[in-house]
């Protein structure tokens, strides 16, 4: 073990010196004697000066405070003793029910997998949300992104998706939350303790409050025990809220040790340590890892550099729109903007794959004619024009479902679709079998069944 | 953001768009006037005739015309006066949904409906929504001719007399005033004696050479007549709705390029801040 010493604190970057003969390697972890900070070695300066940045809060330290170096990268409990508990980004428990006695701790720091190892998969995830099981099928191994501005229901759909996936789903998950809200991370906690799946979970919190290197190294965290339980064989869940905070902590680290900003003032490596995150969560020959990603969009700005680096690590993307919030419909997937790898007839079948395309074709032409509509009115369509757009709307509102984790919000008990449904009815809509019913019958339902039942049921009502 | 460009673009084309609603709506309050004189001109005629066909239907106690006898419907008729172009808001689109009412009445009863239609509109429309047309004027134009209508009537007529039709209803818009126009459906054959009561009391007409053929030529004159002054009365409801619906177009391009405007402005200024926000870092990163 070395010994250096404190010689500068600018925030959470601070500069510690060592022998000279004892320079630590970049990603080490050292540690403050007297509070018990850790820091983390991001450059060497020379002269035996290295510059780190704190995994925790930098208030009370001072200049020539002792810091000692591990000689090892930040590690942390993994494997199966992590399930049912909530940690940090440093591994320390953080749910009040004693230490994590793991058999065994990993370095947050790996390589990628190799090509030679990395498996792709195109067996279908059922989620049991219209929109997104017809539109952006998931793959069992896949990468999903959720993209979405501020309060369009990131948070929600990604619970909703925790809800039909992980707890249909019998393997392990591993929830990682990234500088989002403390108070979603309890309520994740509690609803999982009432589905009684807790005991399958590993959960890892480094909320919007803690420092920008808790922030940026959180998500190497809950990667770290999502491989653990790869390479033990088994088939992971791996869900990150939300990976635009990691490229924001990412920013603030950036500036703090004194990079140039780049474009719209992101660090100018983004792309790089966007690159360093996504690249390990794959699936390999021994295992999978499903993820889910929350993405959030600044400004609802899709060519941000921050979402549009992402945008190539995916396999699916989901893109939650305002436009369709501003409508009342929720999930608020936008049909035209969410695409799928797996959207190929080979892998969900000619049925499917025809219906999801002539829904996008019917929905695309009713984008172009909402301009007519808006100067010249419905009345100068063509028959076929009006059809295609009462139609449209029509699917437009069946892309509503009322959600399992939103009971509370719209007193309306969940809806599960299986896929052959989804398919099935978005076939009669597309058919004109449903062009007797009112459009506002189609406004959260689950199947066409359920939309008859409710055009009955307005009917009596307005009688 | 889109990019401003994009924007720029979108404004061009709703502006052009705007010239064109604004040319129709003027070029239309031009012709309206035209269009109702020409109406004005046709109705005394139309009154005339109708008045004479009232007395004769109330009078004639010796002889009932074929025309006049009400027969068990079986099978019912439409003459249906559309528009030839669009762009006149939901003048034909209310007609249509009318009369596709009234057919729909008619087929619960087991009636169905066979169509002669005037105007391209209808033709289209039925073309798409399926009927059994049986005879079609297109292109009839803004300044209608008697002699182009006859073909159509003629038809109906022999529909009629041949039994294949036992009622004739006449289907187009009424000129309220230029702002509003009514839908209506009127019965032409079998001739309906005129409730009003001054045409009550006996009139005795003598007819030379005889009754037949004199009520067979009136009649035709009749429906001629009749329909001719619907067609005219629905070009002068055409230009009229035109002119409301271009204006109404016009209005709501102007209120969409506002709209598209504040965007663009938003959209520039978004990206001049972010172009000098990253000059002063970029300048305060060097110092």
């Amino acid at each position: 073990m070395s010994n250096g010493t404190i010689v500068q604190v600018i925030g959470a970057v601070i500069d510690v010196e060592f022998e000279r003969e004892q320079v630590p390697n970049v990603f080490d972890a050292l540690k403050v004697v007297e509070t018990g900070l850790t820091l983390e070695v991001q450059q060497q300066l020379g002269d035996g000066v290295v510059r780190t940045i704190a995994l925790g809060s930098s208030e009370g330290l001072s200049r020539g405070l002792e810091v000692v170096n591990t000689e090892a990268p930040i590690s942390i409990p993994v494997g199966e003793e992590t399930l049912g508990r909530i940690m940090d980004v440093l591994g320390n428990a953080i749910d009040e029910k004693g230490p994590i006695n793991a058999r065994e701790t990993k370095p947050i720091h790996r390589e990628p997998p190799t090509y030679e190892d990395q498996k792709g998969g195109n067996e279908l995830l059922e989620t049991g949300i219209k929109v997104i099981d017809l539109m952006c099928p998931f793959a069992r191994g896949g990468k999903v992104g959720l993209f979405g501005g501020a309060g369009v229901g990131k948070t929600v759909t990604m619970l909703e998706l925790i809800r039909n996936i992980a707890i249909e789903h019998s393997g392990l998950s591993v929830f990682a939350g990234v500088g989002e809200r403390t108070r979603e991370g309890n309520d994740f906690y509690y609803e999982m303790m009432e589905a009684g799946v807790l005991d399958k979970i590993s959960l890892v919190f480094g909320q919007m409050n803690e420092p920008p290197g808790n922030r940026l190294r959180v998500a190497l965290s809950g990667l770290t025990l999502a491989e653990q339980f790869r390479d033990e064989g088994r088939d992971v869940l791996l869900f990150v809220d939300n990976i635009y905070r990691y490229t924001l902590a990412g920013v603030e680290v950036s500036a703090l040790l004194g990079r140039m900003p780049s474009a719209v003032g992101y660090q100018p490596n983004l792309a790089e340590d966007m690159g360093i995150l996504q690249e390990r969560i794959t699936t390999t020959k021994t295992g999978s890892i499903t993820s889910v990603q929350a993405i959030y969009v600044p400004a609802d700005d899709l060519t941000d550099p921050s979402p549009a680096t992402t945008f190539a690590h995916l396999d699916s993307t989901v893109t939650l729109s305002r436009a369709i919030t501003d409508l009342g419909i929720y999930p608020a997937v936008d049909p035209l903007d969410s695409t799928s790898r797996q959207l190929d007839p080979n892998v969900v079948g000619q049925d499917h794959y025809s219906v999801a395309r002539e829904a996008q074709e019917v929905l695309q032409r009713y984008q172009e004619l909402k301009d007519i509509i808006a100067i010249l009115g419905m009345d100068e369509l063509s028959e076929e024009d009006k059809a295609l757009v009462y139609r449209a709307r029509k699917m437009q509102q069946f892309f509503s479902q009322s959600m399992f984790v939103a009971e509370q919000f719209t007193g309306q008990p969940g809806q599960y679709v299986s896929r052959e449904d989804t398919v099935r009815s978005f076939r009669a809509i597309l058919d004109g079998d449903a062009d007797d019913l009112p459009e506002q019958a189609f406004y959260m339902v689950g199947t066409i069944e359920d939309a008859r039942e409710k055009a009955k049921t307005l009917v009596d009502e307005a009688a | 953001m889109a990019g401003g460009r994009e924007i720029v673009k979108k404004i061009g084309s709703v502006q052009n768009t705007q010239k064109v609603t604004s040319a129709m709506q003027m070029v239309a309050a031009s012709k309206m006037r035209r269009t109702q004189d020409r109406m004005e001109e046709a109705r005394p005629y139309a009154r005339r005739i109708r008045n004479v066909i009232g007395h004769l239907a109330n009078a004639s106690a010796e002889y009932r015309h074929r025309y006049m006898v009400s027969r068990d419907v079986k099978n019912i008729g439409y003459i249906v006066i559309s528009t030839d172009k669009g762009q006149c808001g939901g003048l034909n689109s209310n007609m249509f949904r009318t009369l596709i009412q009234d057919i729909r009445a008619w087929e619960r009863k087991d009636v169905p409906a066979s169509l002669a239609l005037v105007g391209n509109k209808a033709a289209g429309f039925f073309r798409s929504v399926g009927g059994n047309v049986v005879a079609a004027i297109n292109n009839v134009g803004e300044n209608p001719e008697v002699e182009s209508l006859i073909g159509g009537i003629r038809r109906m007529l022999d529909l009629f007399e041949e039994e294949s039709i036992d009622r004739l209803d006449l289907v187009s818009n009424q000129f309220v005033n230029s702002m509003t126009h009514r839908p209506q459906i009127e019965q032409l054959l079998p001739l309906d004696p005129d409730p009003e009561d001054s045409y009550k009391h006996m009139w005795d007409y003598l007819y030379e050479p005889d009754a037949e053929e004199l009520i067979e030529g009136l009649v035709q004159r009749f429906l001629e007549s009749q329909v001719y002054e619907a067609v005219v009365e629905n070009t002068a409801c055409e230009q009229a709705a035109r002119m409301i619906a271009m204006k109404n177009a016009t209005d709501n391009a102007e209120e969409m390029i506002e709209e598209l405007t504040l965007l663009y402005n938003n959209a520039r200024q978004a990206s001049i801040t972010q172009e000098i926000a990253e000059i002063v870092g970029g300048a305060a990163a060097l110092e």
